[in-house]
């Protein structure tokens, strides 16, 4: 069994007054329960055209109700430039340029997609990284 | 306006055969409020963590501080989220709908905290 750990930190100097902010959180990615280890993992980049619709960044191909996560990275350095970031109708938020997110996707039913699309000046390209760790994923079908 | 610097870093000596050793940071400009680090007792019933009217563009930190039930995140009335035992997340979040929080038994703990953009 793979143990992946995810630690996240939050910090800042002047949010509050004579209360420098540290947070330091870490975890251990496991399966549904507590068994460590999701091996299935997909990693990579990729380039999204403002003006088109939303993409599936993930298909919830797999047994519903699972332990998968998802980081996301908007690596524009346009401040223009933003990714709306959804699981199927809900919108979750807006990646800024340089900005990232790490959270759990659960594929709660089969069209509880990961979807993305880029936003902010008509015409242009945003880089996106990810990286997807699942506890199932079944293989789409053969065309 | 404040700085805020959050870092992901994500390790595993077995994942693969290469070395998982990554690390993302950013620097985010805080204008708005700031609910600083909170704890909360869940229980089953739904309870809005954080109002949508209230917060435009915000970043958010949830953490399970349980080690065993599962809390559930919805955005809106849509489960989106499963925080299982001891697990995180940060993510933005557009203020579109509340999040609410409930356990899936018991009454876990929920560890928060809000920062608008």
């Amino acid at each position: 069994m793979a143990t992946t750990t995810a630690t996240v930190s939050i910090n800042s100097s002047d949010l509050i007054p004579g209360q420098p902010l540290s947070i330091n959180a870490s975890h251990t990615l496991t399966k549904s329960g507590l068994t460590e280890g999701l091996e299935i993992i997909d990693m990579g980049r990729g380039v999204l055209t403002e003006a088109s619709a939303a993409d599936a960044l993930a298909e919830a191909l797999g047994t519903a109700d699972t332990s998968n996560w998802i980081y996301l990275c908007n690596k524009s350095t346009n401040d223009l430039h933003y990714i709306k970031v959804g699981i199927h109708d809900t919108l979750i938020g807006h990646l800024g340029a340089g900005e990232w997110l790490w959270m759990p996707w659960n594929m709660g039913d089969n069209v509880a997609e990961i979807n993305i699309e880029a936003e902010g000046v008509t015409g242009s390209s945003i880089t996106y990284e990810y990286a997807i760790f699942q506890e199932s994923k079944t293989l789409p079908a053969k065309t | 306006m404040a700085t805020l610097t959050p870092t992901l870093i994500l390790n595993s000596a077995d994942a693969t055969t290469d070395v998982l050793n990554f690390s993302v940071t950013d620097s985010l400009n805080i204008t708005g409020d700031v609910v600083s680090l909170n704890r909360v007792a869940l229980s089953t019933g739904d309870l809005t963590l954080l109002a949508a009217a209230s917060y435009t563009k915000s970043y958010v930190y949830l953490k399970n501080t349980d080690n065993s039930i599962v809390i559930n995140i919805d955005f809106g009335s849509t489960l989106s989220i499963a925080l299982a035992a001891g697990e995180l997340a940060f993510f933005p979040w557009e203020s579109s709908q509340n999040i609410v929080a409930a356990s899936a038994s018991g009454t876990p703990v929920l560890e928060y905290a809000l920062f608008e953009a």
